[in-house]
């Protein structure tokens, strides 16, 4: 086994992210179980948000002064997870870390939850993503089951606003911490197709106090009683949401903090919540987390931000249908005109079905009429994508089909006014590649 | 044409599987770009259905959950409506999960029945693995041309005497897999697997909905042609990497 570890390790020298892990596993399934025992673990797992709020957890750990490690650069797989173990510990297998966090994809959670010691699970909501690969919302919301079960001394520290990412409480014994906000977000939302309108109980449909986006909000089922449960980490203020940051009022189990989240977005707000609760979970110093979230810095394709021949442009990850309205509801209240490019690709990372481009509201952005001065199109299925955008009520000589990456850098440098390129996943490492082909920004995204 | 075409969007909150609201779009915009009009309705649970209100009837997919929603309020009446629309040679499009509802039963893989209404004659048996992925198949109501689609379906349908199939897969799964035919054609019924968004990049089908239903209301079923160089772009691009 050691010297298994040994030859792994001097591997990982080379800098890979999953592969030593993936041949970890054909060597030994365990090592994972192995590597991890005596690791006390935190888990962030969900459909959007995962990163955010995993690098929004980090900094908190990091200025705690709490000895841990993570699994940094998205490799959310077992086998990502397993080879960041290994990295992490000695020849014997054993980690040098008390902590270890963990983003898990949804699917991948109920296996590796057999073989590490969860201590906090966060579940930050369950949206429609990829259905393809991770079949029905129900199908990724009993994963998660699965993997709770495996876990019996984490707190769950779950989405009050989510129903369905709430109703998992009901089916275990752990401890809870519920987080939410208490009041809209947004004065004006994108059109959102609901994921889950109705009851996860009794299967009637809910009635909305107030809704915050998608079908997160003040959900109550009239027929059988089902209802948002009152989070211990709440917002209940926005004070301040623009461009660059939000300022909120926020409880924790009644007392209050006033808080700053470093990323604009409504969305940021439920990921600095989660945070909090996993603070709350831990029972870590309150007046330090929240602190802490206001040094925040986003990851890559997180709201990156680079500046190319004095053009001023944002990148973020789009996906899924919730995460690409949300990202819609901050880029088209930007003030200034602006340039949007979509680069829309169809590998297996990025899902293979692309027919959700057409649940996004990207009529949104026909809205904004001289606000946008244009629009390009990239990626596998540009074409598609530019199809979309007719439909949406964009006229056809402000749309651009570029494929090259190349071209579409230049051209996007070119602009002099703000530019929001919203790629898919492997669309996404393309383009950073590329860019720091191209450039010198070389680290932009760490 | 001075009445307004009136399409009927059935269940758009429940079957609503990624994109396919776009298809109701995408007749809509279709009538408008040509000054047609249009007028389209949501007929969701609870509310009724009746048929004489509407020319065009639309039906998307679900998910499973959302399904056992749905089938007491479409036995309450609505079946009966739509089942009259049909015989009436009125368009219906219907789309996976509301393709296999037009149908007589869906077994579970597991061996338990779900009745449907039986509009068509075809029944569909669940199965453990998943039929997912681009595919293409012909659209024999118009030669030459070949639909381009995305299928997700653990569903295998079979097609009985009384119906034909939309058309011959060429590339990917179709109705079962197993015969080679793709979706349902019975008097103005098209019935197919291509969830997500079918009508924006197949334009021809699109038009094929709309001229039935133009022509069982006013007698005049020709559609002046549109630039379709954006739905052409999408669809040639994608036939190209299927087929070659």
């Amino acid at each position: 086994m050691a010297k298994m570890t040994k030859s792994l390790i001097r591997m990982l020298g080379r800098g890979g992210t999953d592969f030593p892990g993936r041949v970890a596993m054909k060597l030994d399934h365990k090592v994972l179980a192995q590597c991890a025992k005596g690791v006390k673990c935190i888990v962030v797992t969900g459909t959007n948000g995962k990163t955010t709020s995993s690098r929004m957890i980090e900094q908190t750990l990091k200025d705690l002064g709490v000895s841990f490690f993570c699994n940094k650069s998205g490799a959310n797989l077992i086998t990502g997870i397993t080879a960041e173990f290994i990295s992490h510990s000695t020849l014997t297998g054993h980690c040098k870390c008390d902590y270890a966090l963990i983003e898990c994809d949804e699917a991948a959670f109920k296996e590796v939850s057999t073989m590490i010691d969860a201590r906090a699970i966060v579940v930050t909501n369950i949206f429609r993503d990829q259905l393809d690969r991770y079949g029905e919302v129900t199908h990724t919301l009993n994963s998660i089951k699965i993997g709770i079960s495996h876990s019996p001394k984490a707190t769950l520290c779950l989405n009050a606003d989510d129903s369905m990412v709430a109703s998992i409480a009901d089916d275990f014994k752990n401890k809870v911490v519920y987080f939410g906000v208490n009041v809209p977000i947004y004065k004006k939302r994108v059109q959102e197709v609901s994921d889950a309108p109705f009851c996860i109980k009794c299967k009637h449909e809910y009635v909305y106090d107030y809704v915050t986006y998608g079908h997160l909000g003040g959900y109550r089922c009239p027929n059988c009683g089902y209802h948002r449960p009152t989070p211990d980490v709440a917002v209940v203020k926005v004070l301040q949401s623009d461009a660059s940051k939000s300022v909120v009022d926020l409880t924790v189990d009644g007392t209050p903090y006033r808080a700053t989240i470093n990323l604009p977005g409504g969305y940021n707000i439920y990921n600095a919540c989660g945070t909090v609760a996993v603070g709350r979970a831990l029972k870590l110093d309150m007046t330090a987390v929240i602190r802490s979230l206001s040094e925040f810095a986003p990851g890559f394709g997180r709201m990156e931000k680079l500046v190319i021949d004095g053009t001023p442009i944002r990148m973020i990850l789009v996906k899924n249908p919730a995460g690409c309205n949300q990202v819609l509801n901050f880029v088209t209240n930007v003030s200034e005109p602006s340039v949007f490019v979509v680069c829309l690709n169809d590998r297996d990372a990025d899902g293979t079905d692309i027919s959700w481009i057409w649940d996004v509201d990207f009529e949104k952005i026909a809205e904004m009429g001289s606000q946008l001065k244009g629009l390009f199109l990239s990626g596998v299925r540009a074409d598609e994508m530019a199809l979309r955008f007719k439909y949406a009520g964009i006229p056809e000589e402000k749309m651009k089909v570029i494929k090259d990456y190349e071209t579409l850098m230049k051209t996007c440098a070119a602009q002099k006014c703000p530019v929001y390129i919203m790629p898919t996943y492997t669309a996404m490492m393309d383009l950073r590649n590329k860019i720091t082909k191209m450039y010198d920004v070389k680290n932009f995204w760490e | 044409m001075d009445q307004p075409l009136r399409i009927c969007h059935l269940y758009p909150d429940i079957l609503n599987l990624y994109g396919d609201r776009g298809n109701v779009l995408c007749l809509k915009r279709r009538m408008e770009w040509r000054n047609m009009p249009v007028e389209v309705s949501k007929v969701g649970v609870g509310e009724p259905l009746k048929a004489d209100d509407y020319d065009l009837f639309f039906v998307g997919g679900g998910q499973d959950f959302d399904q056992e929603v749905l089938l007491p309020d479409l036995f309450s009446g609505k079946d009966k409506e739509l089942k009259a629309a049909i015989e009436d040679g009125k368009p219906v499009l219907a789309i996976c999960g509301g393709y296999q509802m037009l149908g007589a039963y869906y077994k579970t893989w597991d061996g338990k029945q779900i009745d449907f209404i039986g509009a068509l004659d075809f029944y569909t048996k669940g199965v453990k693995t998943r039929m997912i992925g681009n595919y293409v198949f012909t659209f024999d109501d118009r030669p030459g041309v070949n639909v381009i689609g995305f299928e997700n379906h653990s569903g295998k349908t079979y097609l009985g005497a009384g119906v034909r199939p939309m058309g011959t897969v060429l590339k990917g799964y179709g109705n079962n897999g197993e015969d080679k035919t793709e979706g349902v054609r019975y008097k103005n019924v098209f019935g197919t697997y291509s969830h997500g968004c079918l009508l924006p990049k197949n334009p021809a089908v699109a038009d094929a909905l709309l001229s039935a239903a133009l022509e069982r209301k006013t007698g005049h079923g020709e559609l002046s042609p549109l630039p379709d160089r954006f739905e052409n772009r999408a669809h040639d691009e994608m036939e190209k990497r299927l087929l070659g």
